[in-house]
């Protein structure tokens, strides 16, 4: 317990890890011990690798993907897709957001519909767009913008509406015209609002364009997936997973985690600055 | 109060009016072949027909209890294991890079290896859900634990608090807002893995009923599915779980404003 606390910089022992390294090579320990068990208990259960693949099947079709140049060009087409879709329905939410929000009528008027629309998953509109727009990008991208508009929107017209009135009105007195309360007050204001919407867009986005490619593409991760349980190489699906899980992270880890902190921190901080004075 | 309320549905009826009134004029306006989109009472009288044969309820019945099933499994499995991990803080170290990317895959991903291990059916798709609430479940209870505060620690321990003592009056608690904070969400995440996996790998329910309608092209019964599925979610996140936050979390002055 005593590594907790850690005011003995200068006392700390040479040889030892920091505490980073340390946690770092324990979660590297914890996924080794579970590939270990995976591979000790595939001929303990004793199935055929098409119903239970054990790590080293993975690891082989893995290479063999990487071989045959399938693997990249599905990751850059999943990316794609997700990049286009979260790119489209953030830039439509916030506009729209910002819009709605500065209005109390409005804001009134669309927040019952915009709630129901969310509660309405993205995954329940999959069919109808295939009727509408076929089996195609074109109908994963549609799901993906519908899933990503809405959180979005609805927490930016949130913060707007609750972006303090006396800051408005001090930006007015000093002579402030619309384009500087919008500058100084709205966007700030509704910057965590964009945020959150977008952190909680950005997950169920995912899982949205694995599902669309299940259901609607040719190819891309989630296809690789389907398609390999499909024509029975399941060891093809299980790639698909975890590249799938190595995207979500890298896109949490370098996308979502950074802007969050370069935005909300900053901009907080003047906000901050502004409530205390 | 009283008239702001009255203006707030009123404005907020609007946009659904203006859906509706839409839908009736649009074919007059456009051109578009028949079955993309069916008048509204194509959509009412199916709506009634599915009533009248208990066809809606029974679909509707099945995806709930599918949805039960699987968060009772999920939770019930998450939260002792959760708890186990994280009374040791070495172990949690060891489990946390794993647990976060088990649960970044957690949910739809399973549905085509579930449909090899459980066939179509209940199995597959309680598998899914069950799945999706379980790796969010003990992410963050193991999260919720490791944020109890040290203090708070060495106070019970130094009262002589261990074993159960530690767990009930400790760690179950000090983890219960991160475990409640973490269940919308992941309820959430199950309820699209549930639709999801229903159209894929289901053989009833509210996703078997509107992917099944795509092949015979009657956008009425995809159209019913999707009210559906989007009125029992506003019901089960206000009624649930919105109450839940309020009496829990709220109540002890946990909520984070």
């Amino acid at each position: 317990m005593t590594s907790v606390v850690t005011g003995d910089a200068g006392f700390a022992r040479p040889w030892r890890l920091s505490r980073r390294a340390a946690r770092t090579l324990k979660g590297v320990t914890g996924i080794v011990l579970m590939l270990v068990a995976w591979q000790v208990s595939v001929p303990i259960i004793g199935m055929s690798s098409y119903f239970y693949p054990a790590p080293l099947d993975v690891w082989a079709a893995f290479v063999d993907l990487v071989r045959k140049g399938v693997l990249p060009i599905y990751i850059a087409d999943s990316l794609g897709r997700y990049g286009a879709g979260v790119g489209i329905g953030a830039a439509l939410g916030i506009v729209f957001g910002i819009a709605i929000g500065l209005s109390r009528r409005t804001s009134l008027a669309f927040s019952p519909l915009f709630k129901f629309l969310f509660a309405l998953v993205e995954v329940a509109w999959i069919p109808i767009f295939v009727v509408w727009f076929g089996y195609g990008v074109k109908t994963i991208v549609l799901a993906l913008i519908y899933v990503v508009f809405f959180p979005v929107m609805y927490n930016t017209l949130l913060s707007v509406r609750t972006a303090p009135a006396v800051l408005v009105n001090a930006v007015r007195s000093l002579g402030g015209g619309r384009i500087a309360v919008m500058r100084y007050v709205i966007l700030p204001s509704a910057l965590p609002g964009m945020i959150t919407g977008l952190r909680l867009a950005a997950g169920f986005a995912f899982r949205g364009l694995v599902f669309g490619e299940f259901i609607a593409a040719k190819t891309g991760v989630g296809y690789l997936i389907f398609e390999g349980a499909q024509s029975q190489q399941t060891s093809r699906s299980i790639v698909g997973m975890i590249i799938m899980g190595l995207m979500w992270l890298a896109i949490d880890q370098f996308y979502l985690r950074p802007f969050e902190r370069a935005t909300v921190q900053r901009w907080g901080l003047i906000v901050d600055a502004a409530d205390r004075r | 109060m009283k008239a702001s309320r009255r203006e707030a549905i009123v404005l907020g009826a609007l946009p659904f009016v203006a859906i509706v009134v839409a839908w009736a004029v649009l074919p007059h306006v456009i051109n578009y072949p028949a079955y993309m989109l069916p008048p509204i009472s194509a959509v009412l009288r199916f709506a009634w027909e599915s009533i009248q044969d208990g066809s809606l309820v029974r679909n509707i019945a099945a995806s709930l209890a599918r949805l039960a099933a699987g968060f009772a499994i999920g939770m019930g499995l998450a939260i002792p294991l959760g708890l186990a991990i994280a009374m040791n803080r070495h172990i949690a170290d060891l489990f946390r890079p794993l647990l976060s990317f088990l649960q970044a895959i957690a949910g739809i991903a399973w549905v085509p290896l579930t449909i090899i291990w459980f066939g179509i059916g209940n199995g597959s798709v309680i598998f899914v859900i069950a799945n999706t609430i379980f790796f969010a479940a003990l992410y963050n209870t193991v999260l919720g634990v490791e944020t109890i505060p040290l203090a708070l620690h060495r106070a019970v321990r130094s009262h002589g608090g261990h074993g159960i003592k530690l767990v009930t009056q400790l760690l179950l608690p000090g983890a219960l807002m991160q475990i409640l904070l973490g269940m919308r969400t992941s309820v959430a995440y199950g309820w699209r893995a549930l639709v999801a996996s229903e159209m894929i790998a289901g053989s009833s329910g509210l996703g078997y009923m509107t992917m099944e309608a795509v092949q015979w092209q009657r956008v009425e019964v995809i159209i019913l599915g999707m009210i559906v599925i989007g009125v029992l979610w506003v019901i089960m996140d206000r009624a649930l779980f919105a109450t839940l936050e309020r009496r829990t979390i709220g109540r002890w002055g946990l909520m984070q404003r």
